[in-house]
């Protein structure tokens, strides 16, 4: 702590803790309501009461002065780890987002989970997954944030898994975690070659103003660290090579998805780059661009050929989390910081729609009798007419992906596209391949949401085996899963974020990142590559609509081609992992159970077949040899009683014969000696 | 002339008849008899080593007490052979045999 607080920044910092405590405080009162339907209600009046303080905190304390409070936690020899709070633009504005987030998804969640029958277990782990997320953005140090950063994955393991009894759905939890553990173990190396630098867990002190590792340490050391710190964010934020577990965390419920998995935990690894960016050195940067890079482009291409509607927006969210990396890598943390907050904001929205999509497919099909996969997109259509509002929403969410003007995604993703060009500049040739390949992802971008769009709202139903009168009984639904389309969608819209629609630059949010002595560039990239892109995108949706609602034109290349398969299998990633990874170490594994199995417990099985064989043996010297001493001395004694009881005939001249021979004894011994 | 030598052969003789008579005989009265027979031999005994004290002729006297007891075990004996035989109608030592363990 570097001044002292004031009155005001102090009672921050407590409000700022109560909003971080109140899903905490739901969490252990849901443990105690096993069966009850107020679970729901309590965790969604923690989140809302989350809510109301850290938009309190937000007016108070953005733009301001850091503030950072904490205290000793606990002390290891002469190392003293303190624990508290900090917060600073970057955590304030995470900590307003995961519960503007939340807040809707929790609402969503009351209807959507309903009629589950582990619906308290449900808001349970919701508002534990909260509380960790919340923790984690205002954690002051980095064994805090690595504790939290666990948890965090650790909940979205519980979510994942949630339906404990569909084995797709185990199977990915159980990858989303073994992969998360890879990262983990990553950000642990990463905290403890810092902590071996500087001597200190605090972030402010780490990487706040004037900060210790702003004088590079020109050393392998910072590679190594650099490494784990990238692999954490690469397992948090589902970016190549780590990326495969997203599409498959789709498994948990559609709500699960639409806050953890598009909105606020896959924030993390980005919310961990912006943590610790004074790190980096240029070639770490690079380095970042080029996965980035390549990851929103791998990613957008497999959403093109998907057809589960969940996965579609899986990958996707895994593309624009790509962009958000790359934009780091390029120095446009502010931008990428933009691009995390609406990314949520209309990812989250998408994610509803498709919860509302296919809940009334899946009323569709309960209702009569179907066997169909309701999240298949091939089978929906028409859905426009019966669901008005969630296809506004959709249109909104999609507008927003794409990056048309007037929308949130605008502001946010041509900033990093002009900052990338601009960037590239700057750069060899050869450079210039980055902004290039994110332009066409851009367009891939609009070619894959205006396929799901018009393939789910647009045509009619293509439902297998449905009787062409059958009315269909689907409509919007309730309140609760009106009101947060309609508030998510109000945020994907850009008076939140900027009065100007056109231009990043004036937005407060974009504002609030850029460090005040960064030049201002106008060039004639601000005006070209927006213009170029969104009407090449304009085109590319108009494409999309010919294609997959008019019929009229034919895709350009065949549905068994090379490239298609690749998307299709997602450029065989999960393949290659199973064949390269998963079956030797499965392979590795059989043989040390075989070894367990036959060598150790074969030897084991030796020493008991030995001690069992020596303890018969003992037991056989002990049958025979000393007890055959006893009995031997008791034969001896018993033949000696029996010879002597020969005497006692009770025939008295036998005795008397006796008594002869014995004095007759006596003296022919007397004779002889 | 009849030396101690003499006594002393009659009446190891003696006892040896009685010795065997009793060892032998299944008649509880003929063992009797074999008893006086080797207490007669001692008496005998006794007698002849009386010449060595003639003052107080102590080997007769003696002999004289020995004939006495005799007598009395052998009414003392006769009543214990007849208990036994008016127990087991027998007085063949042989059948006798209740004394054995």
């Amino acid at each position: 702590m570097n001044r002292a607080l004031t009155y005001e920044e102090t009672k921050m910092a407590y409000h700022a803790l109560v909003a971080v405590l109140s899903p905490f405080a739901a969490f252990v009162i849901n443990c105690f309501t096993k069966k009850s339907k107020s679970a729901g209600w309590v965790s969604t009046l923690a989140v809302l009461l989350g809510s109301v303080i850290s938009v309190v905190v937000f007016s108070h304390t953005f733009n301001g002065p850091d503030i950072h409070i904490s205290s000793i936690w606990f002390t290891i020899g002469h190392t003293e780890v303190r624990a508290g709070l900090l917060l600073n633009n970057l955590s304030v504005i995470m900590l307003l987002l995961v519960n503007l987030i939340a807040l809707p998804v929790h609402i969503f969640s009351m209807a959507y989970m309903g009629h589950d029958q582990h619906y308290a277990r449900y808001f349970r782990y919701l508002s534990f997954f909260c509380f960790s997320m919340l923790a984690l953005v205002v954690a002051d140090n980095l064994v805090l944030f690595y504790a939290f950063w666990e948890l965090v994955g650790f909940s979205s393991y519980l979510l994942i898994g949630f339906w404990i009894k569909k084995e797709n759905a185990i199977k990915a939890n159980k990858k989303a975690f073994i992969m998360n553990r890879i990262g983990d173990v990553g950000l642990l190396v990463a905290i403890l070659l810092l902590y071996n630098q500087y001597h200190t867990f605090d972030l402010q002190v780490l990487f706040g103003q004037g900060s210790l590792v702003s004088a590079h340490i020109d050393s392998s050391w910072q590679y190594i660290a650099f490494g784990g710190i990238f692999l954490a964010v690469a397992a948090k934020s589902a970016q190549f090579p780590l990326h495969t577990w997203l599409p498959d965390a789709m498994e948990g419920p559609t709500s699960v998805s639409a806050l953890i998995h598009a909105a606020t935990m896959v924030a993390a690894g980005i919310f961990l780059l912006g943590r610790v960016y004074p790190f980096f050195n240029t070639l770490e940067l690079d380095f970042l661009v080029i996965i980035g890079c390549f990851t929103a482009f791998m990613a957008a291409t497999i959403a093109l050929t998907q057809t589960d509607l969940k996965r579609i927006l899986a990958f996707s969210t895994i593309s624009q989390l790509g962009f958000m990396v790359m934009a780091m890598g390029i120095n446009a943390y502010a931008s990428s910081m933009f691009h995390l907050v609406t990314h949520a904001f209309f990812k989250c929205l998408l994610f509803l729609v498709a919860g509302v999509v296919i809940h009334e497919m899946q009323h569709i099909k309960d209702e009569n009798q179907l066997d169909f996969d309701p999240q298949n997109i091939l089978h929906m259509g028409g859905l426009r007419q019966k669901m008005p509002l969630t296809f506004i929403a959709a249109i909104i969410g999609g507008l927003a992906l794409i990056g048309l003007p007037l929308t949130s995604g605008y502001l946010s993703k041509d900033g990093i596209l002009i900052q990338a060009f601009e960037w590239s500049d700057s750069k060899a040739g050869v450079y210039k391949i980055v902004p290039i390949m994110m332009v066409v992802t851009s367009w891939l971008t609009a070619f894959y949401i205006a396929r799901l769009i018009f393939k789910v709202f647009f045509g009619k139903i293509r439902v297998p085996d449905i009787l062409s009168d059958v009315k269909l009984n689907i409509s919007d639904g309730g309140w609760q899963y009106k009101a947060p389309l309609i508030f998510l969608g109000i945020c994907c819209i850009y008076p939140l974020f900027s009065l100007n629609p056109f231009v990043y630059e004036h937005s407060w949010l974009y504002r609030a990142f850029i460090s005040p002595h960064n030049p201002e560039g106008i060039n004639s990239y601000h005006t070209i590559i927006p213009l170029v892109l969104n009407i090449i995108s304009i085109a590319v949706i108009y494409y999309a609509y010919r294609v997959y609602v008019q019929e009229r034109k034919r895709l350009p290349f065949a549905q068994n081609s090379v490239l298609f398969n690749l998307s299709l299998n997602q450029w065989y990633f999960n393949q290659a992992y199973q064949t390269l990874f998963v079956k030797p170490i499965m392979a590795l594994a059989g043989g040390l159970f075989w070894f367990d199995r036959h060598i150790i417990d074969g030897f084991i099985k030796l020493l008991g077949a030995t001690t069992i064989w020596l303890s018969k043996l003992a037991a056989g010297f002990d049958r025979y040899i000393i007890d055959g001493l006893l009995h031997l001395a008791a034969a001896f004694v018993q033949y000696i009683g029996n010879f002597v009881r020969s005497f006692q005939t009770g025939k008295l001249q036998y005795y008397l014969i006796s008594m002869l021979a014995v004095v007759v004894a006596w003296f022919i011994f007397k004779t002889l000696i | 002339m009849i030396s101690l030598t003499h006594y002393l052969l009659v009446s190891a003789g003696l006892f040896c008849i009685g010795l065997y008579v009793v060892l032998v005989k299944r008649n509880a009265i003929q063992i009797l008899i074999g008893i006086e027979m080797m207490l007669n031999a001692a008496i005998l005994n006794l007698v002849a080593f009386g010449r060595f004290d003639k003052a107080n002729n102590g080997g007769q006297l003696f002999a004289l007490f020995a004939i006495v007891l005799a007598a009395a075990t052998t009414a003392v004996a006769l009543a214990i052979i007849l208990n036994v035989y008016r127990r087991y109608k027998t007085i063949d030592p042989d059948k006798v045999d209740q004394l054995k363990d």
